[in-house]
Protein backbone atom coordinates (compact mmCIF):
# COMPACT_ATOMS: atom_id res chain seq x y z
CA UNK A 1 0.00 0.00 0.00
CA UNK A 2 1.35 3.41 -0.85
CA UNK A 3 1.32 5.91 1.91
CA UNK A 4 -0.12 9.34 1.64
CA UNK A 5 2.64 11.96 1.97
CA UNK A 6 3.87 12.53 5.49
CA UNK A 7 3.01 15.79 7.21
CA UNK A 8 5.93 17.96 8.29
CA UNK A 9 5.30 20.44 11.09
CA UNK A 10 8.04 22.69 12.46
CA UNK A 11 6.83 24.60 15.50
CA UNK A 12 9.13 27.54 16.15
CA UNK A 13 8.88 30.23 18.80
CA UNK A 14 7.76 32.81 16.30
CA UNK A 15 6.31 30.91 13.38
CA UNK A 16 4.97 27.46 12.67
CA UNK A 17 5.89 26.03 9.30
CA UNK A 18 3.78 23.14 8.05
CA UNK A 19 3.13 21.25 4.87
CA UNK A 20 3.43 17.91 3.14
CA UNK A 21 6.70 16.06 2.63
CA UNK A 22 8.26 16.25 -0.79
CA UNK A 23 7.39 19.90 -1.31
CA UNK A 24 10.03 22.59 -1.51
CA UNK A 25 8.28 25.14 0.65
CA UNK A 26 5.92 24.88 3.58
CA UNK A 27 2.25 25.32 2.64
CA UNK A 28 1.48 27.35 5.75
CA UNK A 29 3.64 29.72 7.68
CA UNK A 30 1.62 31.09 10.56
CA UNK A 31 2.57 32.76 13.82
CA UNK A 32 2.69 30.29 16.70
CA UNK A 33 -0.09 32.05 18.55
CA UNK A 34 -3.44 30.95 19.85
CA UNK A 35 -6.34 33.14 20.87
CA UNK A 36 -8.74 31.79 23.48
CA UNK A 37 -11.64 33.19 25.46
CA UNK A 38 -10.37 33.96 28.91
CA UNK A 39 -13.74 33.93 30.61
CA UNK A 40 -16.47 31.76 29.11
CA UNK A 41 -19.32 34.22 28.80
CA UNK A 42 -22.83 33.69 27.59
CA UNK A 43 -21.88 33.68 23.94
CA UNK A 44 -23.11 31.46 21.18
CA UNK A 45 -20.42 28.82 21.56
CA UNK A 46 -21.16 28.38 25.25
CA UNK A 47 -24.86 27.91 24.57
CA UNK A 48 -24.15 25.10 22.14
CA UNK A 49 -21.64 23.47 24.45
CA UNK A 50 -18.72 23.82 22.07
CA UNK A 51 -16.67 26.38 23.98
CA UNK A 52 -13.53 24.27 23.59
CA UNK A 53 -13.70 24.88 19.84
CA UNK A 54 -13.97 28.61 20.36
CA UNK A 55 -10.42 29.65 19.57
CA UNK A 56 -8.21 30.84 16.71
CA UNK A 57 -4.62 30.19 15.75
CA UNK A 58 -2.03 31.99 13.65
CA UNK A 59 -2.91 35.20 11.85
CA UNK A 60 -6.56 34.83 12.78
CA UNK A 61 -5.56 34.79 16.43
CA UNK A 62 -3.85 38.13 16.01
CA UNK A 63 -6.85 39.56 14.17
CA UNK A 64 -9.11 38.52 17.06
CA UNK A 65 -6.81 39.77 19.78
CA UNK A 66 -9.36 42.43 20.79
CA UNK A 67 -11.98 39.97 22.00
CA UNK A 68 -9.78 36.98 22.78
CA UNK A 69 -6.71 36.52 24.94
CA UNK A 70 -3.50 35.88 22.96
CA UNK A 71 -1.18 33.10 24.07
CA UNK A 72 2.19 31.93 22.83
CA UNK A 73 2.36 28.20 23.62
CA UNK A 74 6.06 27.99 22.68
CA UNK A 75 8.71 30.03 24.43
CA UNK A 76 12.44 29.85 23.71
CA UNK A 77 11.79 26.97 21.35
CA UNK A 78 10.14 24.77 23.98
CA UNK A 79 6.47 24.06 24.53
CA UNK A 80 5.25 25.74 27.70
CA UNK A 81 1.54 25.08 27.62
CA UNK A 82 0.54 21.63 26.45
CA UNK A 83 -3.22 22.19 26.54
CA UNK A 84 -2.91 25.10 24.18
CA UNK A 85 -0.37 23.25 22.08
CA UNK A 86 -2.84 20.41 21.61
CA UNK A 87 -5.48 22.86 20.47
CA UNK A 88 -2.96 24.48 18.20
CA UNK A 89 -2.09 21.15 16.61
CA UNK A 90 -5.75 20.31 16.25
CA UNK A 91 -6.48 23.49 14.35
CA UNK A 92 -3.38 23.19 12.21
CA UNK A 93 -4.28 19.64 11.18
CA UNK A 94 -8.00 20.02 10.60
CA UNK A 95 -8.34 23.66 9.69
CA UNK A 96 -5.13 24.36 7.80
CA UNK A 97 -3.70 21.13 6.42
CA UNK A 98 -7.17 19.54 6.25
CA UNK A 99 -6.04 15.95 6.54
CA UNK A 100 -7.13 12.84 8.40
CA UNK A 101 -4.38 12.19 10.94
CA UNK A 102 -5.24 8.47 10.87
CA UNK A 103 -3.96 8.29 7.30
CA UNK A 104 -0.70 10.19 7.65
CA UNK A 105 2.70 9.91 9.21
CA UNK A 106 3.91 13.03 10.99
CA UNK A 107 7.35 14.52 11.24
CA UNK A 108 7.66 16.96 14.12
CA UNK A 109 10.67 18.95 15.25
CA UNK A 110 12.19 19.66 18.62
CA UNK A 111 14.88 22.08 19.74
CA UNK A 112 18.23 20.71 20.87
CA UNK A 113 18.26 19.79 24.58
CA UNK A 114 14.52 19.15 24.59
CA UNK A 115 13.71 17.01 27.64
CA UNK A 116 12.46 13.49 26.79
CA UNK A 117 9.26 14.16 28.73
CA UNK A 118 8.29 16.72 26.14
CA UNK A 119 8.73 14.11 23.45
CA UNK A 120 6.40 11.83 25.40
CA UNK A 121 3.75 14.53 25.68
CA UNK A 122 3.94 15.09 21.95
CA UNK A 123 3.53 11.37 21.32
CA UNK A 124 0.54 11.32 23.65
CA UNK A 125 -1.15 14.15 21.80
CA UNK A 126 -0.57 12.70 18.38
CA UNK A 127 -1.45 9.09 19.16
CA UNK A 128 -4.23 9.49 21.68
CA UNK A 129 -5.97 12.68 20.61
CA UNK A 130 -5.44 12.40 16.88
CA UNK A 131 -4.74 8.70 16.36
CA UNK A 132 -1.89 9.42 13.97
CA UNK A 133 -0.50 6.52 11.95
CA UNK A 134 3.03 7.23 13.09
CA UNK A 135 5.26 10.06 14.23
CA UNK A 136 8.92 10.91 14.09
CA UNK A 137 10.47 13.68 16.18
CA UNK A 138 13.61 15.16 14.67
CA UNK A 139 16.10 17.64 16.08
CA UNK A 140 15.90 20.97 14.26
CA UNK A 141 19.66 21.43 13.88
CA UNK A 142 20.04 18.02 12.24
CA UNK A 143 17.30 18.84 9.74
CA UNK A 144 19.04 22.12 8.95
CA UNK A 145 22.19 20.15 8.18
CA UNK A 146 20.26 17.83 5.92
CA UNK A 147 18.74 20.81 4.11
CA UNK A 148 22.23 22.10 3.25
CA UNK A 149 22.90 19.00 1.15
CA UNK A 150 20.94 20.67 -1.64
CA UNK A 151 23.58 23.39 -1.96
CA UNK A 152 25.81 20.91 -3.79
CA UNK A 153 28.82 22.46 -2.10
CA UNK A 154 28.90 20.29 1.00
CA UNK A 155 29.17 16.52 1.08
CA UNK A 156 26.29 14.69 2.64
CA UNK A 157 27.42 14.41 6.23
CA UNK A 158 25.58 14.90 9.47
CA UNK A 159 28.61 16.62 11.00
CA UNK A 160 28.63 20.38 11.06
CA UNK A 161 27.94 23.56 12.97
CA UNK A 162 24.46 24.98 12.54
CA UNK A 163 23.93 28.71 12.95
CA UNK A 164 20.24 29.19 13.39
CA UNK A 165 19.09 32.79 13.58
CA UNK A 166 15.45 33.64 13.68
CA UNK A 167 13.66 36.62 15.15
CA UNK A 168 14.37 36.22 18.84
CA UNK A 169 17.69 34.53 19.42
CA UNK A 170 20.60 33.01 17.52
CA UNK A 171 21.90 29.53 18.31
CA UNK A 172 25.21 27.98 17.42
CA UNK A 173 24.77 24.22 17.52
CA UNK A 174 27.56 21.72 16.82
CA UNK A 175 26.38 18.37 15.48
CA UNK A 176 28.68 15.35 15.12
CA UNK A 177 27.43 12.34 13.16
CA UNK A 178 23.85 13.38 13.76
CA UNK A 179 24.35 13.83 17.50
CA UNK A 180 24.02 17.28 18.97
CA UNK A 181 26.93 18.13 21.24
CA UNK A 182 24.70 19.58 23.92
CA UNK A 183 27.38 20.86 26.26
CA UNK A 184 28.83 23.15 23.59
CA UNK A 185 25.68 24.86 22.33
CA UNK A 186 25.85 28.63 22.57
CA UNK A 187 23.16 31.26 22.33
CA UNK A 188 23.53 34.88 21.29
CA UNK A 189 20.91 37.44 22.26
CA UNK A 190 21.16 39.10 18.83
CA UNK A 191 18.74 38.21 16.06
CA UNK A 192 16.28 39.66 13.57
CA UNK A 193 14.35 41.73 16.07
CA UNK A 194 17.49 43.49 17.30
CA UNK A 195 18.47 44.39 13.75
CA UNK A 196 15.00 45.83 13.18
CA UNK A 197 15.25 47.87 16.36
CA UNK A 198 18.69 49.18 15.43
CA UNK A 199 17.50 50.15 11.95
CA UNK A 200 14.50 51.84 13.54
CA UNK A 201 16.78 53.82 15.84
CA UNK A 202 18.99 54.94 12.95
CA UNK A 203 15.95 55.99 10.96
CA UNK A 204 14.54 57.90 13.89
CA UNK A 205 17.77 59.89 14.20
CA UNK A 206 17.61 60.96 10.58
CA UNK A 207 14.25 60.70 8.86
CA UNK A 208 11.41 62.88 10.07
CA UNK A 209 8.93 61.83 7.41
CA UNK A 210 8.09 58.49 9.07
CA UNK A 211 4.95 58.55 11.21
CA UNK A 212 5.77 57.07 14.61
CA UNK A 213 3.02 54.45 14.44
CA UNK A 214 4.53 53.03 11.24
CA UNK A 215 8.15 53.24 12.27
CA UNK A 216 8.58 49.59 13.25
CA UNK A 217 6.95 48.35 10.07
CA UNK A 218 9.09 50.67 7.93
CA UNK A 219 12.27 49.52 9.69
CA UNK A 220 11.29 45.90 9.10
CA UNK A 221 10.64 46.45 5.42
CA UNK A 222 13.89 48.32 4.93
CA UNK A 223 15.78 45.58 6.74
CA UNK A 224 14.23 42.89 4.59
CA UNK A 225 14.54 44.69 1.27
CA UNK A 226 17.81 46.61 1.35
CA UNK A 227 20.18 45.17 3.92
CA UNK A 228 23.45 43.46 3.12
CA UNK A 229 26.72 42.63 4.86
CA UNK A 230 29.76 44.73 3.95
CA UNK A 231 33.40 43.73 4.29
CA UNK A 232 34.46 46.85 6.22
CA UNK A 233 32.35 49.72 7.54
CA UNK A 234 34.83 52.55 7.03
CA UNK A 235 35.37 51.54 3.40
CA UNK A 236 31.62 51.26 2.98
CA UNK A 237 31.10 54.82 4.30
CA UNK A 238 33.68 56.03 1.76
CA UNK A 239 31.88 54.17 -1.00
CA UNK A 240 28.64 55.93 -0.06
CA UNK A 241 30.47 59.26 -0.27
CA UNK A 242 31.92 58.58 -3.69
CA UNK A 243 28.94 56.86 -5.32
CA UNK A 244 25.85 58.31 -3.65
CA UNK A 245 23.52 57.57 -6.58
CA UNK A 246 24.26 53.87 -6.45
CA UNK A 247 24.13 53.43 -2.69
CA UNK A 248 21.39 55.65 -1.31
CA UNK A 249 17.90 54.40 -2.07
CA UNK A 250 14.45 55.89 -1.83
CA UNK A 251 11.41 53.93 -0.90
CA UNK A 252 7.79 55.00 -0.97
CA UNK A 253 5.61 53.80 1.87
CA UNK A 254 1.88 54.17 2.44
CA UNK A 255 0.66 55.52 5.73
CA UNK A 256 -1.19 52.71 7.48
CA UNK A 257 -4.18 54.84 8.46
CA UNK A 258 -4.49 57.74 6.05
CA UNK A 259 -3.10 55.81 3.05
CA UNK A 260 -1.06 58.83 2.06
CA UNK A 261 2.27 58.02 0.43
CA UNK A 262 5.54 59.27 1.91
CA UNK A 263 9.18 58.85 0.93
CA UNK A 264 11.93 57.44 3.08
CA UNK A 265 15.62 57.70 2.19
CA UNK A 266 17.55 54.53 2.83
CA UNK A 267 21.23 54.92 3.60
CA UNK A 268 23.82 53.59 5.99
CA UNK A 269 21.37 51.32 7.82
CA UNK A 270 21.62 49.04 4.80
CA UNK A 271 24.95 47.72 6.00
CA UNK A 272 24.92 48.87 9.63
CA UNK A 273 21.92 46.69 10.50
CA UNK A 274 23.43 43.27 9.80
CA UNK A 275 26.76 44.58 11.09
CA UNK A 276 25.55 44.04 14.66
CA UNK A 277 26.23 40.33 14.24
CA UNK A 278 29.88 41.14 13.64
CA UNK A 279 30.16 44.19 15.92
CA UNK A 280 27.46 43.82 18.56
CA UNK A 281 28.96 46.75 20.43
CA UNK A 282 27.45 49.28 18.04
CA UNK A 283 23.90 48.42 19.09
CA UNK A 284 23.89 46.80 22.51
CA UNK A 285 25.74 47.85 25.62
CA UNK A 286 25.79 44.45 27.31
CA UNK A 287 26.65 41.85 24.70
CA UNK A 288 29.99 42.41 23.00
CA UNK A 289 31.20 39.14 21.45
CA UNK A 290 31.00 39.01 17.65
CA UNK A 291 29.32 36.01 16.03
CA UNK A 292 32.49 34.64 14.36
CA UNK A 293 34.19 34.55 17.75
CA UNK A 294 31.24 32.74 19.33
CA UNK A 295 31.30 30.15 16.54
CA UNK A 296 35.02 29.67 17.06
CA UNK A 297 34.75 29.18 20.84
CA UNK A 298 31.83 26.82 20.33
CA UNK A 299 33.87 24.61 18.03
CA UNK A 300 36.92 24.83 20.27
CA UNK A 301 34.88 23.49 23.18
CA UNK A 302 33.86 20.38 21.22
CA UNK A 303 35.73 17.04 21.30
CA UNK A 304 39.01 17.46 19.48
CA UNK A 305 38.39 14.82 16.83
CA UNK A 306 35.22 16.55 15.63
CA UNK A 307 36.61 20.05 15.24
CA UNK A 308 37.89 19.87 11.68
CA UNK A 309 34.57 18.50 10.54
CA UNK A 310 32.72 21.25 12.39
CA UNK A 311 34.83 24.01 10.81
CA UNK A 312 34.45 22.44 7.41
CA UNK A 313 30.68 22.50 7.39
CA UNK A 314 29.15 25.61 8.98
CA UNK A 315 25.53 25.69 7.90
CA UNK A 316 23.21 28.69 8.01
CA UNK A 317 19.53 28.46 8.79
CA UNK A 318 16.73 30.89 9.54
CA UNK A 319 15.60 34.23 8.13
CA UNK A 320 18.23 36.43 9.77
CA UNK A 321 21.05 34.63 7.95
CA UNK A 322 19.61 35.63 4.59
CA UNK A 323 21.51 38.92 4.22
CA UNK A 324 23.63 39.17 1.10
CA UNK A 325 27.25 38.14 1.73
CA UNK A 326 26.50 37.06 5.32
CA UNK A 327 28.14 33.69 4.71
CA UNK A 328 31.15 35.20 3.00
CA UNK A 329 31.90 37.64 5.82
CA UNK A 330 31.41 34.95 8.45
CA UNK A 331 33.79 32.63 6.61
CA UNK A 332 36.40 35.36 6.26
CA UNK A 333 36.26 36.30 9.94
CA UNK A 334 36.35 32.73 11.23
CA UNK A 335 39.21 31.85 8.87
CA UNK A 336 41.11 34.83 10.18
CA UNK A 337 40.69 33.75 13.83
CA UNK A 338 41.65 30.15 13.06
CA UNK A 339 44.69 31.07 10.96
CA UNK A 340 45.97 33.45 13.61
CA UNK A 341 45.75 30.74 16.23
CA UNK A 342 47.57 28.23 14.03
CA UNK A 343 50.31 30.77 13.36
CA UNK A 344 50.61 31.39 17.06
CA UNK A 345 50.96 27.65 17.74
CA UNK A 346 53.55 27.39 15.00
CA UNK A 347 55.68 30.06 16.63
CA UNK A 348 55.29 28.47 20.06
CA UNK A 349 56.24 24.99 18.94
CA UNK A 350 59.08 26.22 16.78
CA UNK A 351 60.65 27.69 19.89
CA UNK A 352 60.73 24.28 21.54
CA UNK A 353 62.58 22.37 18.84
CA UNK A 354 65.79 22.61 16.85
CA UNK A 355 66.10 25.42 14.35
CA UNK A 356 66.71 23.13 11.38
CA UNK A 357 63.42 21.31 11.90
CA UNK A 358 60.38 22.98 10.45
CA UNK A 359 56.92 22.67 11.83
CA UNK A 360 54.03 23.19 9.46
CA UNK A 361 50.56 22.78 10.93
CA UNK A 362 47.94 21.41 8.58
CA UNK A 363 45.69 24.33 7.75
CA UNK A 364 42.09 24.11 8.92
CA UNK A 365 39.50 24.28 6.22
CA UNK A 366 36.72 26.71 7.16
CA UNK A 367 33.60 26.53 5.07
CA UNK A 368 30.33 28.43 5.51
CA UNK A 369 27.54 26.91 3.46
CA UNK A 370 24.77 29.14 2.15
CA UNK A 371 21.97 27.69 0.11
CA UNK A 372 18.64 28.57 -1.44
CA UNK A 373 16.47 26.93 1.20
CA UNK A 374 18.06 28.73 4.13
CA UNK A 375 14.97 30.56 5.30
CA UNK A 376 12.91 27.47 6.07
CA UNK A 377 15.90 25.14 6.26
CA UNK A 378 14.53 23.11 9.16
CA UNK A 379 11.20 22.49 7.50
CA UNK A 380 12.84 21.74 4.18
CA UNK A 381 15.23 19.24 5.79
CA UNK A 382 12.20 17.58 7.34
CA UNK A 383 10.45 17.49 4.00
CA UNK A 384 13.50 15.79 2.45
CA UNK A 385 13.77 13.24 5.22
CA UNK A 386 10.07 12.39 5.29
CA UNK A 387 10.09 11.85 1.54
CA UNK A 388 12.56 8.95 1.69
CA UNK A 389 11.44 5.33 1.79
CA UNK A 390 13.34 4.65 5.03
CA UNK A 391 11.46 7.39 6.84
CA UNK A 392 8.52 5.12 7.58
CA UNK A 393 10.79 2.57 9.21
CA UNK A 394 12.17 5.24 11.54
CA UNK A 395 8.73 6.31 12.73
CA UNK A 396 7.07 5.21 15.90
CA UNK A 397 3.81 3.62 14.85
CA UNK A 398 0.42 3.64 16.48
CA UNK A 399 0.69 -0.11 17.10
CA UNK A 400 3.94 0.36 19.00
CA UNK A 401 2.43 3.14 21.04
CA UNK A 402 -0.51 0.96 22.00
CA UNK A 403 1.91 -1.81 22.94
CA UNK A 404 4.52 0.10 24.92
CA UNK A 405 3.13 3.53 25.76
CA UNK A 406 4.59 7.01 25.35
CA UNK A 407 8.09 5.97 26.41
CA UNK A 408 8.79 4.86 22.84
CA UNK A 409 9.21 8.50 21.94
CA UNK A 410 12.40 8.62 23.99
CA UNK A 411 14.11 6.35 21.50
CA UNK A 412 15.35 7.32 18.07
CA UNK A 413 15.43 4.57 15.45
CA UNK A 414 17.93 6.28 13.14
CA UNK A 415 20.72 5.68 15.62
CA UNK A 416 19.53 2.23 16.71
CA UNK A 417 22.55 0.44 15.31
CA UNK A 418 24.90 2.57 17.39
CA UNK A 419 23.07 2.18 20.65
CA UNK B 1 36.19 43.48 15.39
CA UNK B 2 36.65 46.47 17.69
CA UNK B 3 36.70 50.17 16.83
CA UNK B 4 39.14 51.50 14.25
CA UNK B 5 42.53 52.81 15.33
CA UNK B 6 44.86 55.46 13.99
CA UNK B 7 47.41 54.38 11.40
CA UNK B 8 49.94 56.81 12.89
CA UNK B 9 50.37 54.83 16.11
CA UNK B 10 53.72 53.35 15.22
CA UNK B 11 55.24 56.32 13.42
CA UNK B 12 57.62 57.20 16.26
CA UNK B 13 56.37 60.78 16.60
CA UNK B 14 57.37 63.10 19.44
CA UNK B 15 54.76 63.24 22.16
CA UNK B 16 53.68 65.93 24.59
CA UNK B 17 52.18 64.38 27.67
CA UNK B 18 51.17 61.24 25.89
CA UNK B 19 49.58 62.76 22.81
CA UNK B 20 51.55 62.44 19.60
CA UNK B 21 52.66 65.63 17.83
CA UNK B 22 51.59 64.63 14.32
CA UNK B 23 52.29 66.45 11.07
CA UNK B 24 49.20 68.12 9.61
CA UNK B 25 48.47 69.77 6.30
CA UNK B 26 47.53 73.29 7.33
CA UNK B 27 48.16 76.98 6.81
CA UNK B 28 47.35 77.72 10.44
CA UNK B 29 50.42 78.45 12.52
CA UNK B 30 51.34 76.19 15.37
CA UNK B 31 53.76 73.64 16.73
CA UNK B 32 52.69 70.76 14.46
CA UNK B 33 55.31 69.85 11.88
CA UNK B 34 54.26 70.39 8.25
CA UNK B 35 53.16 67.27 6.39
CA UNK B 36 55.80 65.75 4.14
CA UNK B 37 53.45 64.69 1.37
CA UNK B 38 50.39 66.88 0.71
CA UNK B 39 48.71 64.03 -1.19
CA UNK B 40 48.62 61.71 1.77
CA UNK B 41 45.93 61.68 4.47
CA UNK B 42 46.91 63.23 7.78
CA UNK B 43 45.36 62.62 11.19
CA UNK B 44 42.50 65.05 10.54
CA UNK B 45 41.48 63.31 7.29
CA UNK B 46 41.70 60.07 9.18
CA UNK B 47 39.49 61.32 12.01
CA UNK B 48 36.84 62.60 9.60
CA UNK B 49 36.88 59.28 7.73
CA UNK B 50 36.65 57.18 10.89
CA UNK B 51 34.13 59.34 12.72
CA UNK B 52 30.96 57.78 11.32
CA UNK B 53 32.15 54.26 12.05
CA UNK B 54 33.74 54.88 15.42
CA UNK B 55 30.96 57.01 16.92
CA UNK B 56 28.96 53.78 17.38
CA UNK B 57 31.51 52.35 19.77
CA UNK B 58 31.44 52.75 23.49
CA UNK B 59 34.77 51.12 24.18
CA UNK B 60 38.09 52.09 22.70
CA UNK B 61 41.40 50.55 23.57
CA UNK B 62 44.17 53.13 23.24
CA UNK B 63 46.99 51.49 21.31
CA UNK B 64 49.38 54.41 20.95
CA UNK B 65 49.95 58.13 21.30
CA UNK B 66 48.25 58.89 17.96
CA UNK B 67 45.04 57.19 19.15
CA UNK B 68 44.73 59.90 21.80
CA UNK B 69 44.85 62.59 19.12
CA UNK B 70 42.26 60.59 17.16
CA UNK B 71 39.91 60.39 20.16
CA UNK B 72 40.29 64.13 20.73
CA UNK B 73 39.42 64.90 17.13
CA UNK B 74 36.47 62.47 17.05
CA UNK B 75 35.00 64.10 20.14
CA UNK B 76 35.62 67.53 18.65
CA UNK B 77 33.78 66.53 15.45
CA UNK B 78 30.92 65.29 17.61
CA UNK B 79 30.77 68.63 19.43
CA UNK B 80 30.91 70.50 16.14
CA UNK B 81 28.02 68.56 14.62
CA UNK B 82 26.04 69.42 17.73
CA UNK B 83 26.72 73.12 17.00
CA UNK B 84 25.27 72.73 13.51
CA UNK B 85 21.98 71.32 14.75
CA UNK B 86 20.18 74.62 14.06
CA UNK B 87 20.70 73.99 10.35
CA UNK B 88 22.60 77.20 9.47
CA UNK B 89 23.67 78.16 5.93
CA UNK B 90 27.19 77.28 4.87
CA UNK B 91 28.57 80.74 5.63
CA UNK B 92 26.97 80.86 9.05
CA UNK B 93 28.02 77.30 9.75
CA UNK B 94 31.59 78.07 8.87
CA UNK B 95 31.55 81.03 11.24
CA UNK B 96 29.93 79.01 14.03
CA UNK B 97 32.52 76.27 13.77
CA UNK B 98 35.45 78.70 13.64
CA UNK B 99 34.24 80.45 16.81
CA UNK B 100 33.69 77.04 18.36
CA UNK B 101 37.25 75.99 17.49
CA UNK B 102 38.66 79.17 19.05
CA UNK B 103 36.53 78.87 22.18
CA UNK B 104 38.28 78.41 25.52
CA UNK B 105 39.01 74.72 25.93
CA UNK B 106 40.53 72.44 28.52
CA UNK B 107 43.77 70.56 27.88
CA UNK B 108 44.73 67.21 29.46
CA UNK B 109 45.37 67.64 33.16
CA UNK B 110 42.87 70.47 33.61
CA UNK B 111 39.62 70.04 35.49
CA UNK B 112 37.29 70.38 32.48
CA UNK B 113 39.00 67.71 30.40
CA UNK B 114 36.87 64.54 30.30
CA UNK B 115 39.57 61.90 29.80
CA UNK B 116 42.13 62.76 32.45
CA UNK B 117 42.43 59.12 33.48
CA UNK B 118 43.87 58.22 30.11
CA UNK B 119 45.77 61.37 29.17
CA UNK B 120 48.96 62.46 30.87
CA UNK B 121 49.38 65.96 32.16
CA UNK B 122 52.09 67.86 30.23
CA UNK B 123 55.38 67.83 32.14
CA UNK B 124 55.87 71.59 32.56
CA UNK B 125 54.46 75.04 31.75
CA UNK B 126 56.28 75.12 28.47
CA UNK B 127 54.85 71.78 27.29
CA UNK B 128 51.40 72.84 28.41
CA UNK B 129 51.62 75.93 26.20
CA UNK B 130 52.79 73.91 23.21
CA UNK B 131 49.99 71.39 23.76
CA UNK B 132 47.39 74.15 23.90
CA UNK B 133 48.67 75.66 20.66
CA UNK B 134 48.81 72.24 19.02
CA UNK B 135 45.23 71.39 20.00
CA UNK B 136 44.04 74.80 18.88
CA UNK B 137 45.71 74.24 15.53
CA UNK B 138 44.05 70.82 15.21
CA UNK B 139 40.66 72.26 16.13
CA UNK B 140 40.78 75.09 13.61
CA UNK B 141 41.99 72.93 10.75
CA UNK B 142 39.47 70.22 11.57
CA UNK B 143 36.62 72.77 11.67
CA UNK B 144 37.60 74.12 8.23
CA UNK B 145 37.70 70.68 6.64
CA UNK B 146 34.56 69.50 8.37
CA UNK B 147 32.45 72.29 6.83
CA UNK B 148 33.47 71.18 3.33
CA UNK B 149 32.55 67.59 4.12
CA UNK B 150 29.31 68.12 5.96
CA UNK B 151 27.70 70.71 3.72
CA UNK B 152 25.71 69.52 0.81
CA UNK B 153 24.64 72.65 -1.02
CA UNK B 154 23.82 75.35 1.50
CA UNK B 155 22.53 73.11 4.30
CA UNK B 156 24.29 70.48 6.42
CA UNK B 157 23.72 67.06 4.87
CA UNK B 158 21.38 64.84 6.83
CA UNK B 159 23.73 61.96 6.12
CA UNK B 160 26.14 63.62 8.51
CA UNK B 161 23.76 65.27 10.92
CA UNK B 162 22.21 61.90 11.81
CA UNK B 163 25.40 61.14 13.73
CA UNK B 164 25.28 64.29 15.82
CA UNK B 165 23.40 62.61 18.65
CA UNK B 166 25.81 59.69 18.93
CA UNK B 167 28.20 59.71 21.85
CA UNK B 168 31.58 58.19 21.12
CA UNK B 169 32.80 56.35 24.23
CA UNK B 170 29.71 57.69 25.97
CA UNK B 171 31.27 61.14 26.29
CA UNK B 172 29.33 64.34 25.61
CA UNK B 173 32.25 66.72 24.83
CA UNK B 174 35.99 67.38 24.94
CA UNK B 175 35.93 70.13 27.48
CA UNK B 176 35.16 73.20 25.38
CA UNK B 177 33.82 76.01 27.55
CA UNK B 178 30.15 76.60 26.80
Amino acid sequence: MTNLPAVVIDNGTGYTKMGYAGNNDPQFIIPTTIATRETPSGNLAAKRGIEDLDYYIGDEAILNSKTYGINYPIRHGQVENWDLMEKFHQASIFQYLRCEPEDHYFLLTEPPLNPPENREYTAEIFFESFGAKGIYIAVQAVLALAASWTSGKADQTLTGTVIDSGDGVTHVIPVAEGYVIGSSIKHIPIAGRDITQFVQQLLRERENSIPPEDSLEVAKRIKEMYSYVCPDIVKEFKKYDSEPDKCFKKHEFLHSVTKKPYNVDVGFERFLGPEIFFNPEIASPDFLTPLPEVVDTTIQSCPIDTRRGLYKNIVLSGGSTMFKDFGRRLQRDITRIVDNRLKHYEVLSQANINKDQQIQPKMIDVNVVSHKRQRYAVWFGGSLLADTAEFYSYCHSKAQYDEYGPSIARFNRVFASIM
Amino acid sequence: MPAYHSSFNDGGFRAIGNMALLPIKTKIRGPAPPAADPQQDDIIDEAIALFRANCFFRNFEIKGTADRVLIYLLLFIQESLGKLSKNPSQLEGQRTLQTHALQNFAIPGEAGFPLNAMYEKPANRNDADTLRQYLSQLRQECATRLVVKVYDGDRPSKWWMCFSKRKFMGLPNVGTAA
